[in-house]
């Protein structure tokens, strides 16, 4: 994991290589993580999940959990669930989409401006989601 | 164009050295006009990348813990080239960086990477690895009386059960101790495994017989035998002339080699266990 998770909401999202809604799913995590609620939230790698690390299970049973994923195969959803993780919230990438038709978020290997857009616009509501999960404090 | 690959990364999220994994399989599949395995998915739903793995399979691992080659192992899928990208970069003198998000000079370090792994030969062609198998040994000895045991100082591992294994080019031949051949005397009979068989660390990759006792050949190394020696099925002293080289008796594709080397022992933990028996050895 990226540090402790003591006292942190894991923001998880899916592998997403090689799909713009995968990377749009890592960039809001990145976003959220590192820019807006860095003492309140972190990461998990969830290949570690996957794979049956003992840390990685014990802190998605133990923290509250946001899932972020790509695309509706719902990755980290299900295996967060399928760990026994604390799902809190549940967050899609294709979702976003209903507010932005026609956008085009770039690529798998880059975002187009309008996919920052969207992706920036996921960050915030997940922060949000953070915020409330931590009691409303701001971090 | 380049050779097709399916490129296969680990997850790459939480340590600065995931991301470059993920740059890198990006890079390569791009320049080579391949396929990308998501890993989560694969292990999700294997079906889905049946047609991408009929490509030739590089695999990506960001960290130590090696997701992405125990998510090919498990899966028991062939591996054509590989890379840590961890133990690359060390190699290289470079650094991952502090942050998540890798930064123009990274970018570039991923770039060589994957070019690199895309023009690296294909790990093990059969004539690399025939005259890796059979370069020259040097040992270190323990003496006994008239008897001397030779251990392997380099390029060997052994497990409690004095057998050993030789990798190179993904592959590992395995065979008997020095120590063992000559406790059990004169051979005169060895019983390979089948080619095909699948072989867990620890089983019995085959049987010697001596004039004092049988004895199973346990395997240091997990994975299927892809080739014997037919040599010491038909002339087992071969075995008690020349254990280490010519006396291998199967050779196994590797399926998950850093998790085999957690229980073997190197040529110098093997020397001082075979210093211990041999104080006690009574032929």
């Amino acid at each position: 994991m990226a540090e402790s998770v003591n006292g942190k909401v894991l923001v998880i999202p899916c592998s997403g290589v090689g799909k713009v809604h995968g990377l749009m799913a890592r960039e809001a995590t990145y976003r959220v993580i590192d820019e807006l609620e860095p003492g309140a939230s972190t990461t998990l790698c969830l290949a570690l999940l996957v794979k049956g690390d003992e840390e990685a299970v014990e802190a998605v049973r133990t923290r509250p959990c946001i899932t972020i994923d790509g695309c509706p195969k719902l990755c980290s959803y299900k295996n967060v669930q399928l760990a026994g993780g604390k799902i809190a919230e549940s967050v899609r990438v294709v979702d976003a989409f209903k507010d932005h038709k026609g956008a085009k978020p770039g690529t798998a290997t880059e975002l187009a401006e309008e996919g920052w857009t969207i992706t920036d616009e996921i960050g915030q509501q997940i922060a949000a989601r953070v915020r409330e999960l931590c009691g409303g404090e701001e971090q | 164009m380049a050779e097709r690959f399916a490129v296969l990364p680990c997850n790459g999220l939480d340590k600065a050295v995931g991301p470059l994994a993920r740059e890198i399989a990006l890079a390569v599949v791009e320049a080579c006009e391949g396929e990308l395995v998501c890993p989560v998915l694969f292990n999700n739903l294997p079906a889905r990348y049946a047609k991408a793995l009929e490509l030739p399979l590089i695999v990506i691992d960001g960290c130590g813990t090696r997701c992405a080659s125990k998510l090919a192992a498990e899966h028991a899928l062939k591996v054509v080239r590989k890379l840590q990208v961890a133990e690359a970069l060390k190699e290289m003198g470079e650094s991952a960086g502090e942050t998540l998000t890798p930064d123009p000079e990274r970018l570039a370090l991923c770039q060589r990477l994957a070019e690199r792994l895309l023009s690296a030969p294909e790990e093990g062609t059969t004539r690399d690895r025939e005259a890796a198998f059979t370069e020259p040994v040097e040992y270190a000895t323990v003496t006994r009386d008239k008897f001397i045991f030779r251990i392997p100082r380099q390029g060997y591992l052994f497990n409690e059960n004095h057998c050993w294994v030789r990798v190179a080019g993904g592959r590992a031949r395995v065979g008997l101790s020095d120590y063992m051949q000559q406790e059990l005397g004169d051979l005169t009979y060895c019983e390979l495994p089948q080619v095909g068989a699948e072989i867990g660390q620890f089983d019995a990759v085959g049987s010697v017989e001596s004039v004092k006792a049988v004895s199973d050949i346990i395997s240091p190394v997990s994975g299927p035998v892809v080739a014997v020696n037919p040599a010491v099925a038909e002339t087992p002293e071969i075995i008690n002339q020349d254990p280490y080289v010519r006396g291998w008796v199967a050779e196994l594709e590797l399926r998950d080699l850093e998790s085999d080397r957690a229980l073997l022992l190197d040529g110098e933990a093997y020397l001082t266990l075979v210093r211990q028996k041999a104080a006690d050895y009574r032929p």
